[in-house]
C-alpha cells in the first residue's frame, strides 16, 4: 500500500508538471493573424533572430497571386532531410506580423512542398522542432535505419 | 527490482521534465510474420514506447531519449535504449553553418540478446553551405565507439560524406553523394575453432522448435583469422527528385557501394526486424541499391508515401551455407525487393502513422530465402515548454 501511494504521488507530480508548463510562457505567435500563402522561394538565408537560440532559416517567399514578398521564419537551421532551393514552390501557413521597416513577416507553422508537410509549430505557435542530428521530431525507428 | 527501476525511471523523468524545453512521447505497435527474417518465418508483435526531452541553453541543446521495446512472443528479446547528448549549431555567414553533436547511448537487451548490450559514444559533425541559391554543398563526419557486453562486437567506426545538389527551374533536383566508411572490430578473434556458444542462440533458433539451424547458430562468431583488419567501404549515390506542384513529389535514387578492404569477421550474419545487429550494417556489404518514392498529399492533409527499393548485396567474408551448415563455397549474395506504403497525419499536438512493408529476399544461402510482411501503427505526442517565439 505504501509503495502504491509512493508510485501514485510520483505519477501525479510527473503529469501535473507536464501539463502545467507551457501555459505560463510569453506569446509571440499571434494565432489571430494566421495566413496561408502560396508562392515560390526568392532567397534563402540563415540569421540569428532570437537571443540564446540557434540561427534561423529564413525564406524570402514571393506570393504567386500578388507578387508580394514575405520573410518567412522557418525554424532554427537544423539540417532537414529536405533542403530548400530558390524557385521551389511552397505553401506556408503561419502568423503574419509587420516589422519596424514595414516588411511583411510570417512565423511559419506549417510548410507544404512536393507532397510533404513540415509541421514546425503546433496551432498555438509552440515550436515542434528538436535537436539530435537536426531533424524535426524523429518518428519511430524503422528497420531500414540499420542498413 | 523491476519496481525500483520503474520508480527510478519515473523520478528521473519527472526531475528532467522540470527543466525541459520540449518533450515528446511516442508509442508504436508493430506486427510481422517473419521476425527473424529467415526461412523459418516466425510471427511476433512488438510494442515500443519512447520519451524524448531536450533543454536549450546558450546556443546548445541537451537532449535525452529513452525507448523500450517489448515483444509479445519472444519476450526475452525485449530491450531498452537510452540516449543522452548535446548539440549545437554555428553559422559562418548567411549561407553556411556547422552542426555538432556528441551523444552517448546504452542498449540493454533481455537475456536472449544480452551479448548485444552496449554502451557507445557518437560524435557527429556536419557542414552545410549554399554555394548558390539553387545549389547546396553538404558534408558530415561521424565517429562511433561501441563497447559490447560480448567484446567480440566491440568496434570503432568513421564515416565521411560529401554531397552536392542542384535545383532547376523545372522543379527538378539532382544530387550526387560520395561516402567513405571505416569500421574496425577491436578484438574479433576469439579462438582458433568455431565457438560453441551456450550463452546465446540469437535469432535462427527462434523459440527452438524443430529448427535444423540449432547447430549452425553456434558458428555465429566463429570465423578465425590470424590478424585484425578494418573494413573499408566507399559508395556513390545519385538522386533525381521532381516536384509536381506542392502536393506530389517523385524521387529516384541509386547507390553503388564497394568494399575497399577488410571483410566481416563473422561466419555468418543476420538482420532482425527492428533490432540493431552489429554484424549487419552499412559496412557489411557491397553492391547496389535503387529505389523510387512517390510522396502525395491526399485530402485532409494525409501524407502518403509509396516506396519501392531493390538491392543486390554481396557480403565479403561471408560464405553461403547449406541447411546443414556446410559451406557452399561462394560468397553470400542477396537480392531483395521491398515495397512500403506509409500514411501519416499530423495534428496540432500529435502525429499518427500507419505503414505496411513487404520484403522478398532471394539469397544463395537457403536460410536467407525469405519474405515477410510488416505492419506498423504509431502515435507521437509532442509538447513544448519553451517560449512561443
Amino acid at each position: 500500500m505504501k509503495r502504491l501511494s509512493l508510485r501514485g504521488w510520483i505519477l501525479f507530480l510527473f503529469f501535473t508538471t507536464l501539463f502545467s508548463y507551457g501555459q505560463k510562457k510569453e506569446h509571440f505567435y499571434n494565432v489571430d493573424k494566421e495566413v496561408t500563402v502560396k508562392g515560390s522561394i526568392k532567397e534563402i538565408k540563415m540569421e540569428p533572430l532570437y537571443k540564446n537560440t540557434s540561427p534561423f532559416l529564413i525564406v524570402i517567399l514571393e506570393e504567386k497571386k500578388t507578387k508580394n514578398t514575405f520573410n518567412v521564419e522557418i525554424s532554427p537551421v537544423w539540417f532537414f532531410d529536405h533542403d530548400f532551393h530558390q524557385g521551389e514552390s511552397l505553401v506556408i501557413r503561419g502568423s503574419l506580423y509587420q516589422s519596424e521597416d514595414s516588411a511583411q513577416n510570417i512565423i511559419a507553422r506549417e510548410v507544404q512542398f512536393s507532397g510533404q508537410i513540415l509541421l514546425l509549430r503546433d496551432k498555438h505557435g509552440f515550436p515542434n522542432w528538436r535537436g539530435g542530428k537536426g531533424q524535426t521530431r524523429r518518428k519511430w525507428r524503422r528497420k531500414k535505419d540499420f542498413s | 527490482m523491476k519496481r525500483h527501476i520503474l520508480i527510478l525511471f519515473l523520478v528521473s523523468m519527472f526531475t528532467t521534465s522540470l527543466l525541459a524545453d520540449t518533450l515528446s512521447l511516442s508509442f508504436s505497435h508493430n506486427a510481422t510474420d517473419n521476425l527473424f527474417q529467415n526461412l523459418y518465418a516466425e510471427s511476433d508483435q512488438l510494442s515500443a514506447l519512447g520519451i524524448y526531452l531536450d533543454k536549450n541553453f546558450s546556443g546548445f541543446s541537451l537532449f535525452t531519449e529513452g525507448n523500450y521495446s517489448y515483444l509479445y512472443e519472444n519476450t526475452n528479446l525485449a530491450y531498452y535504449t537510452q540516449d543522452l547528448g548535446i548539440n549545437t549549431l554555428y553559422t559562418v555567414d548567411e549561407k553556411s553553418a556547422f552542426y555538432f553533436s556528441l551523444a552517448g547511448r546504452g542498449a540493454f537487451y533481455q537475456s536472449d540478446y544480452s551479448d548485444f548490450n552496449y554502451l557507445s559514444i557518437n560524435f557527429f559533425g556536419a557542414f552545410k553551405s549554399y554555394l548558390s541559391q539553387t545549389s547546396i554543398l553538404k558534408s558530415n563526419y561521424t565517429f562511433e565507439y561501441k563497447n559490447y557486453k560480448s567484446s567480440v562486437f566491440d568496434h570503432i567506426s568513421h564515416h565521411l560524406m560529401l554531397s552536392l545538389d542542384k535545383y532547376f527551374q523545372t522543379k527538378t533536383t539532382l544530387k550526387g553523394e560520395i561516402s567513405w566508411g571505416y569500421k574496425n572490430f577491436l578484438h574479433p578473434y576469439l579462438s582458433e575453432e568455431p565457438r560453441g556458444t551456450e550463452t546465446n542462440s540469437y535469432s535462427s533458433r527462434g523459440k527452438g522448435r524443430h529448427n535444423p539451424y540449432r547447430d549452425r547458430q553456434n558458428q555465429f562468431i566463429a570465423q578465425t583469422q590470424s590478424q585484425g583488419q578494418g573494413i573499408q567501404v566507399i559508395s556513390l549515390s545519385g538522386l533525381i527528385a521532381q516536384g509536381l506542384g506542392s502536393r506530389v513529389g517523385l524521387q529516384l535514387t541509386g547507390t553503388r557501394q564497394w568494399s575497399l578492404s577488410g571483410k566481416n569477421p563473422f561466419t555468418y550474419i543476420e538482420e532482425f526486424y527492428a533490432v540493431e545487429n552489429p554484424s549487419y550494417d552499412r559496412f557489411s556489404w557491397e553492391g547496389f541499391r535503387i529505389g523510387a518514392q512517390l510522396s502525395v498529399l491526399i485530402p485532409w492533409n494525409l501524407q502518403g508515401k509509396l516506396r519501392y527499393t531493390m538491392d543486390n548485396k554481396k557480403f565479403p567474408g561471408i560464405y553461403s551455407l547449406n541447411l546443414e551448415g556446410d559451406s557452399l563455397g561462394m560468397l553470400r549474395n542477396d537480392e531483395r525487393r521491398q515495397f512500403e506504403v506509409n500514411v501519416e497525419k499530423n495534428f496540432s499536438k500529435f502525429s499518427v502513422s500507419v505503414s505496411y512493408f513487404y520484403a522478398d529476399n532471394d539469397s544463395n544461402d537457403p536460410l536467407f530465402n525469405w519474405d515477410g510482411h510488416f505492419f506498423s501503427a504509431g502515435i507521437q505526442w509532442n509538447t513544448s515548454f519553451g517560449e512561443r517565439k
